[in-house]
């Protein structure tokens, strides 16, 4: 994994804390990069990632406001997704990303008790100290999970 | 009048009343005071997270009436705080979806039963191993067996816990001990999108995840003999709690109309100190809409809390050869601790109808209260307040102080003191599982962590939230249980 530079925080998913819920720091070279940080941010509260595998495909798309509500927006998304269907997404592409749409391909397989670790379950991606903001190196973003 | 500009800044005051009561005397953008009630000794955690703030920036909301209130386990939440509780008139005031919480009508309720925890020594592995193949819990947790039509669910969503009981889960007696008897007036199918619908079909009779569970339990402590025969509560009886919400479809409904508020908010010029307070008034288009679909969602989690009843029973009678008659297995009574309810209370001496919600927050009206049922008239209605896994429980009642100082309302369990993954981080190298069977409670959880992320330490002791809210004359404390089996989420 790179680093972005000297003082800077290195790309990738960083946990922090709160209290009853899951936080996260998100950074990445670029926009989609965070966007697809998020996802596997998610995804990995819930299961343990390295044993999804990528058989099947779903498309996905989000319109929101804004950048900040369209990353909560993407979030909900995929776990409306992943309770109705079971689906979780190993490998993600995002397709198409403006301030207000968001278009993704995402390879995964619906999660069975036999093959797959149930973690936390999570009640949705919320607002709550949520901040998508560009930086020298890249992208960071922060958002919460209420669990 | 100035509309206030900005929202309460800086370090807040804090002013105490006395030994409960603590009053953030309203500055800035504050349309009134916050009141908290809490002791000295949990002032430092609150001053840690930002409940305080919160406290503050619910007070800024258009028409709120009384003060922005704060139970004894409150902790930071989005917008409104975890334990807070604030009414607002029906003219000028608001409804906030962050006021409720993702999970709306997350409650509680308590069974009692006739047998005594000797009668049940032995098999309280297998009562948890049943409970937790008949009970759906967890990641994801669906029913295989019950996926109901759009058309069904919506009977669901209308009717609550009367539409379980119709389908031969439970006695027609149950509803009159559910808060609304399980069944929130105005209820609106139409305005819950086909998203929570989807969601919902087979989430019916399903515990979820994080801090919802099943727990198997005895009368521990009695503190008030009298008030414990009336409500037919003897020592060392067997008890069943059980702690779940609206699953998935009260989340969608949540998030859906936080989207909408967000709009509707800026739309009807409502200043947010925080985006997550965001609403819109109680009578516009909007505040209705959410109001019909936050019933519908409650009425869901009313139904959820019957179906699974109907399958504790199921597996009480399985496991201990026992038929419903030997049994007993009864409800003492069913509140949500996550709403918002249009309720008629007294303000300036004069009734008024007003749009409480209470967010980790119980309603514990008092004796002779028209909305208390028939059976607890004398005693006041009943309350439950779970603690943390592995821990006791309690059962209050509602009292007059409670309606007259907080539109009828208490705390709603143990607040979290360490977030999950400092709970893990403490669980390490230890196998709580084994701690809990050397205190006599079997556990078994769902998902791989959860059982860490739940351990005691991470909670704030429920004794001392409950110690608040009887000494502040909220509640009266009737008696304490102890856990004995647990299926968690």
């Amino acid at each position: 994994m790179d680093t972005a530079g000297a003082g800077q925080t290195k790309y990738g998913i960083h946990p922090f804390s709160h209290t009853g819920d899951a936080g996260f720091r998100l950074v990445a070279k670029t926009l989609p990069g965070v966007f697809i940080l998020a996802a596997q941010a998610l995804y990995g509260v819930m299961t343990d990632r390295r044993r999804l595998r990528a058989r099947d495909r779903r498309e996905v798309a989000v319109e929101a406001p804004d950048t900040a509500s369209l990353l909560v927006g993407w979030l909900n998304e995929l776990l409306f997704l992943f309770d109705t269907t079971g689906f979780m997404g190993k490998e993600i592409t995002i397709q198409e990303l403006t301030p207000q749409r968001l278009r993704a391909a995402l390879r995964g397989e619906d999660l069975n008790p036999e093959r797959h670790i149930y973690k936390t379950g999570v009640k949705a991606a919320t607002y709550h100290h949520l901040s998508v903001t560009q930086t020298p190196s890249g992208w960071e973003a922060t958002i919460i999970l209420d669990l | 009048m100035a509309k206030p500009k900005t929202s309460p800044r800086g370090e807040l005051q804090l002013r105490q009343i006395d030994d409960y009561r603590w009053e953030i005397p309203p500055v800035g953008a504050m349309r009134t005071r916050g009141l908290i009630f809490a002791t000295q000794e949990m002032l430092p955690d609150l001053r840690q997270d930002q409940s305080l703030q919160q406290v503050a920036n619910v007070a800024t909301l258009p028409g709120i009436e009384g003060p922005s209130l704060a139970m004894p386990d409150i902790h930071w939440g989005y917008g409104f705080p975890i334990g807070g509780v604030a009414a607002f008139n029906l003219e000028e005031g608001v409804i906030s979806p962050g006021g409720v919480g993702y999970d709306i009508n997350c409650g509680v309720r308590l069974l009692r039963t006739k047998l005594s925890r000797p009668e049940i020594t032995g098999r309280v592995e297998a009562l948890v191993d049943t409970l937790f193949s008949n009970i759906p819990s967890g990641v994801g947790s669906r029913r295989r067996d019950l996926k109901l039509t759009y058309p069904t669910l919506k009977e669901v969503l209308r009717l609550g816990a009367a539409w379980a009981v119709k389908q031969g889960f439970g006695e027609p007696d149950d509803l009159a001990h559910i808060e609304a008897g399980g069944q929130i007036p105005g209820a609106d199918p139409e305005v819950i999108s086909d998203k929570a619908l989807e969601r919902g079909r087979d989430q019916l009779g399903t515990l979820g995840s994080g801090n919802h569970f099943v727990e198997i339990g005895y009368v521990a402590e009695i503190f008030d003999p009298e008030l414990a025969r009336a409500l037919n509560i003897f020592p060392d009886q067997v008890t069943v709690i059980i702690h779940t919400g609206s699953r998935g479809l009260g989340h969608q409904v949540c998030d859906d109309y936080i989207r909408v508020m967000l709009a509707a908010a800026a739309r009807y010029g409502i200043e947010l100190p925080d985006r997550q307070l965001c609403c819109a008034p109680v009578k516009s288009p909007e505040g209705q809409e959410y109001l019909g679909a936050m019933a519908a969602a409650a009425n869901f989690a009313f139904a959820n809390r019957q179906l699974i009843t109907h399958w504790v029973r199921e597996t009480l009678m399985q496991v201990l050869r026992l038929g419903p008659r030997d049994l007993g297995l009864d409800l003492v009574y069913d509140v949500a601790h996550n709403m918002a309810k249009i309720e008629t209370h007294t303000v300036a001496g004069k009734p008024k109808k007003l749009c409480v919600h209470r967010k980790g927050a119980t309603r514990a009206f008092p004796p002779g209260h028209p909305d208390v049922p028939r059976l607890y008239q004398t005693t006041g209605q009943p309350v439950l307040i779970p603690g943390d896994m592995g821990r006791y429980s309690y059962l209050l009642v509602g009292t007059p102080q409670a309606l007259e100082e907080t539109f009828g309302s208490t705390c709603h369990g143990a607040g979290r003191v360490m977030s999950r993954q400092a709970a893990i981080k403490a669980a390490r190298g230890r196998s709580i599982i084994q701690e809990l069977a050397g205190r006599g409670i079997v556990v078994r959880g769902a998902g791989k962590a959860t059982i860490a992320e739940e351990i005691p330490e991470a909670y704030k002791d429920v004794e001392q939230v409950v110690r608040v809210v009887h000494g502040a004359g909220l509640s009266r404390k009737v008696a304490r249980l102890h856990p004995l089996g647990v299926i968690k989420g």
